[in-house]
């Protein structure tokens, strides 16, 4: 009956912690399937021929959109409503884990020590030099209290533990049992559009808990996969989680802008929605560090999310940078990605942006009713 | 009653949508409230399954269940007392502005 695999690290819930994960399910799916598409109506017939008869003409940019779209009640109560569901998405994730924190670690540590044949281990390199960059520290990402990288206790995993089940409530299961979806999604685009290649060294940029990581290492199990994130407690999770899972995955701490790894190591570099959690200098910086770190030859795959094809649905993606500290976001609106990619250094014959949709059911999108993924892609 | 929350909100700004603050705390506490019933209906759920499975209780019999004088009573009392407690902030709110006036007198 679970949408949620219960790995070696998933904290156990009593009851009433299920009954109260199952409701912030429920209520979101009324909201993204029910409340949020009135939002476009509201625009429709009533702010955009308010704002007509008043100027002459309909709103021209975001800014004059944002100025009267957030008067309007309709969409006062959906962004109450929306907003306080995610923190209690948080809340009843964070419950469990609080209570059963100092076995988790325990867990942790077993399954890291775990003793594994040559080439079925993974591993876990952390470096606590790696500075936590400032768009991560200055607001807390999705508002998961303390973010990606905060230890709130020695040995700390309680970020990744939070996050797993956080992303499976926030997607409304969406994302599949363990977190895979975009996982697949980018290893099915990478098998249709590069059959000839068999990657042996891929590293994932962002990877948080792991979960799409894994999933490359489960569809390349010849090739020595590698992580990185600056978060610590995620990714002691990560490497928890995987050894639970039997998936040999290398997880290190480090800033995909600089990641001190050597040049020309991978001949495969990936990442799942990282881009927009970075900075408009971070972001040009990660494109010039996966030049640096591809081999020759090798390939970068960027999965990103979609940020809106008109006005109200840019307006509505941007929801999540006002109001859900996806701070960065917003400037990623009509930003050139291929542009983006030339500027770290790529040359633009090679070079270009991708679309993909999934078709998801409109249920388990926040914030407009189509969902179309971008991919870009950057050949050395 | 219960410890102070152990872990902190999320560091940044928090917005809030109406020009009043207190109709988005209203929102706020109107969905914890939702919450909680969705929980205990869910907890009377289980109990009715947990019955039903172990041969204690047909569910059926809830549905004409009668109560008798006294369980009316009872329930009469334990409903009132959960108006208190759900309407209390109305209460208090009054009985400050009454005591602030007679402590002004």
């Amino acid at each position: 009956m679970s949408d949620f695999t219960q790995h070696g690290m998933v904290p156990q819930v009593t009851h009433d912690e299920r009954a109260r994960q199952s409701f912030v399910k429920t209520f979101r799916a009324h909201l993204s399937g029910k409340v949020m598409p009135g939002n476009y109506q509201v625009f429709q017939k009533r702010v955009v021929p308010r704002f007509q008869a008043q100027h002459g003409r309909p709103p021209e940019d975001e800014r004059e959109l944002r100025a009267v779209m957030t008067q309007d009640p309709y969409y006062q109560f959906w962004s109450a409503m929306q907003r306080r569901s995610q923190e209690m998405l948080w809340e009843s994730v964070i419950d469990p884990t609080e209570r059963q924190l100092p076995e988790l670690i325990q867990r942790a540590k077993q399954l890291a020590d775990r003793k594994r044949g040559k080439g079925q281990a993974g591993s876990l390199h952390l470096d606590p030099d790696v500075a936590v960059p400032r768009y991560h520290a200055a607001a807390d990402i999705h508002l998961q209290p303390g973010g990606y990288h905060t230890d709130f206790v020695a040995d700390d995993v309680a970020a990744g533990v939070v996050y797993d089940k956080g992303i499976n409530l926030y997607m409304g299961g969406a994302l599949g049992p363990e977190n895979n979806a975009m996982g697949d999604l980018l290893v099915t685009y990478f098998r249709e559009k590069y059959p000839a290649r068999q990657p042996k060294r891929i590293l994932d940029m962002g990877c948080a808990i792991g979960n799409s990581t894994v999933v490359w290492a489960r569809a390349f199990p010849q090739a020595e996969v590698h992580g990185i994130d600056v978060g610590a407690p995620v990714l002691r999770y990560a490497h928890a989680r995987a050894e639970s899972m039997n998936v040999p995955v290398h997880f290190r701490q480090a800033n995909a802008e600089d990641t001190k790894l050597p040049a020309g190591s991978f001949d495969l570099i990936i990442s799942h929605i990282m881009l927009h959690e970075t900075s408009k200098s971070a972001i040009v910086n990660v494109m010039r560090e996966s030049l640096r770190l591809l081999a020759p030859n090798g390939l970068m795959l960027h999965l990103e999310i979609p940020r809106g094809d008109d006005l109200m649905e840019q307006f509505m993606h941007n929801w999540e940078s006002y109001n859900n500290n996806e701070t960065f976001a917003r400037y990623m609106t009509g930003l050139d990605l291929k542009a983006v990619a030339v500027k770290g250094g790529f040359v633009p014959a090679k070079t270009r942006v991708d679309h993909y949709s999934p078709g998801y059911d409109v249920a388990k999108t926040n914030y407009s009713e189509s969902f179309i993924w971008k991919i870009l892609v950057g050949e050395k | 009653m219960s410890d102070p929350s152990p872990y902190p909100p999320p560091k940044g700004h928090r917005p809030y949508f109406f020009d009043d603050p207190a109709i988005d705390q209203l929102h706020t506490a109107l969905l914890a409230v939702t919450q909680e019933l969705s929980v205990a209906r869910e907890r009377i759920d289980t109990l009715e399954r947990l019955l039903e499975q172990s041969g204690h209780l047909r569910r059926a019999a809830i549905e004409t269940f009668q109560p008798d004088a006294s369980a009316e009573a009872e329930r009469t009392v334990q409903r009132a007392a959960l108006v208190d407690r759900v309407l209390k902030p109305f209460v208090d709110y009054r009985e400050n502005l009454f005591s602030r006036k007679r402590g002004q007198a």
